[in-house]
């Protein structure tokens, strides 16, 4: 029996770093400060594993990668999509392939926080660290996100009950939870308002002329007291912080939401220190982003066709250009569209030939003509995950594994296309 | 019954999902529409019933569960079963429209949730619903 401390949790974007992982004969057996979703991964790696295939026949990986090649070769108008759930040596090689085959290059963050990226570029983000909110933060606002079942332990690590630095734990801390229902997170929070479903942009609204003093009546169901009330917490609060999710960036609104919240707090500024963060799904989502921003200048929803990267999101962005039918071809990386794109985009990537690099059996594979199996980052190989805040940290390998690293068979990739 | 419909994360999808999106836990974890016990009531189904949710994007079955979700609204957890409602309408963003859409909710007396198969059979046929 092999103990491993200080393993970085390859899951969400909270990439907890203090799990502690016990291996015997090559399998995990055992996890300690674990969520239940991190148990689940560490404890099921070697299920449900994806075999390298051709056309539904089960083929050697040199075969399945020589096809994969082939298909690339042979696209007009390719898309490589995905590369969230990976690590980040990995995304710089899908972006060397991108490039290579004239491709559209996407990450999963145009399925999360696209409208978060997008927001951002028109007015910029009070930005800072998870390390900060622990030691600082008196006022934590949660907005459209369920950290109780997203992000298990951002309320014990970073959050809610942590003690920091001059914080200590929950009853210095007054939480707020701004959501269309009451859920897990709510029980854990101070205070729960209940925003219409759709209407959110209207509440940051309401709330932006509070700040400002102005008089507010009911707004997306919210009575006026209780906007003014959340006002005065805001400014009088000494270090604040909204963490928000697909509440605001999937619903009616999308990125002006974030628009309304990130106005926001540069208003809340002229009173007291106050920051946004966006709770980022995919271990890796953040280092998606950064990778693609460093190599290309942009972040995601891109295209090489032209010999240089443009960057179009509505134009250049997966689901857009499945549901254009315009992509004739398509490599996945590190996620599954099918299990989490609308069917109207799926029915496309279905129809043609659609390599799929992933350590388990998805959705996406089940359709796709190469499936070609990788080692799990931060199980089974070793990497860099840029954390939610931005923070980059060093995923371990725990076990040996027969799979090739997602960085490899990318390589190989790129050699056989002409790299 | 007209309804809102959302989608997101549960605990349970999570753990359901990395033991594998083939698995029975992930199917009857996942493919589950969350309603009101008033709004459950209303339409005449219990606990493990079957419900359809249709949206103008598609069609499913699905097994109600009560509570975790506000009145007039159903929650489905994020999954294909999800995304047969959804919209793939970016509005120019890139992001789908995967929260509060209008569905329409109704009692299946004696069915059975739509099962994978049936999706992939939908996606590979290039029908509308399932």
């Amino acid at each position: 029996m092999v103990l491993r401390r200080g393993v970085v949790c390859p899951f969400c974007g909270c990439l907890c770093d203090d799990l502690e992982v016990e291996v015997e004969d090559g399998r995990i057996v055992s996890t300690k400060n674990a969520c239940p979703v991190s148990r689940s991964k560490f404890l099921s790696h070697a299920e449900d594993r994806a075999r390298p295939m051709v056309g539904g026949r089960e083929v050697s990986v040199e075969e399945a990668i020589e096809e994969a090649a082939r298909i690339l070769r042979e696209a007009d108008f390719p898309l490589i999509y995905g590369l969230s759930s990976t690590e980040s040596d990995a995304q710089r090689m899908a972006v060397r392939l991108a490039e290579l085959t004239g491709a559209s290059l996407d990450n999963t963050s145009s399925t999360c926080h696209g409208p978060t990226v997008l927001a951002a570029q028109e007015c910029g983000a009070v930005k800072c660290t998870l390390g900060e909110v622990k030691n600082r933060a008196d006022l934590i606002v949660f907005w459209g996100c369920n950290p109780a079942e997203a992000h298990i332990r951002h309320p014990i690590r970073y959050s809610i009950t942590p003690a920091g630095m001059y914080r200590q734990g929950k009853k210095e801390r007054f939480v707020v939870h701004v959501d269309v229902r009451e859920t897990r997170t709510s029980k854990m929070v101070n205070q729960f308002v209940k925003v219409q479903m759709g209407r959110d942009y209207e509440l940051l609204s309401a709330l932006r002329a509070a700040v400002r003093g102005y008089e507010v009546k009911e707004a997306a169901g919210v009575p006026g007291e209780v906007i003014k009330g959340l006002a005065e917490r805001m400014k009088g609060c000494r270090f604040g912080i909204i963490f928000f999710g697909m509440g605001l960036t999937m619903s009616r609104g999308k990125n002006l939401n974030i628009d309304a919240a990130l106005r926001l707090v540069r208003d809340l500024n002229e009173h007291t220190k106050f920051l946004i963060m966006p709770m980022r799904g995919h271990f890796n989502v953040s280092g998606a982003n950064e990778v693609l921003t460093w190599l290309t200048g942009y972040p995601f929803a891109l295209n090489f066709s032209r010999g240089y990267p443009v960057y179009n999101p509505g134009e250049f962005s997966a689901v857009d250009l499945l549901c254009r039918e315009e992509c004739d071809a398509a490599l996945i990386l590190a996620s599954d569209p099918a299990a989490h794109f609308p069917a109207a985009a799926v029915r496309h990537l279905a129809s043609i030939p659609t390599v799929v690099i992933d350590p388990k059996v998805s959705l996406t594979s089940k359709l796709a003509r190469v499936v070609i199996p990788s080692a799990i980052a931060g199980i089974e190989c070793e990497g860099t995950a840029y954390r939610m805040d931005g923070v980059p940290l060093r995923l371990k390998r725990i076990v040996d594994s027969p799979y090739l690293p997602d960085r490899e068979i990318l390589e190989r990739i790129i050699e056989r296309v002409g790299g | 019954m007209e309804v809102l419909l959302n989608t997101g994360r549960t605990v349970d999808q999570g753990v359901s999902m990395e033991r594998g999106k083939t698995s029975q836990e992930y199917f009857e974890k996942v493919a589950v529409a969350f309603l009101h016990p008033e709004d459950a009531k209303e339409l005449g189904v219990g606990e493990g019933q079957a419900v359809r949710v249709t949206t103008e994007f598609g069609s499913v079955v699905l097994r109600c569960s009560l509570g975790n979700t506000e009145r007039g609204s159903v929650f489905v957890p994020m999954g294909p079963w999800a995304n047969a409602l959804t919209s793939a309408l970016t509005e120019g963003t890139g992001m789908p429209s995967l929260k509060g859409l209008r569905a329409k909710i109704e009692a299946v007396p004696g069915g059975k949730p739509t099962t994978l198969e049936e999706l992939l059979r939908s996606w590979r046929g290039r029908s509308g619903s399932a």
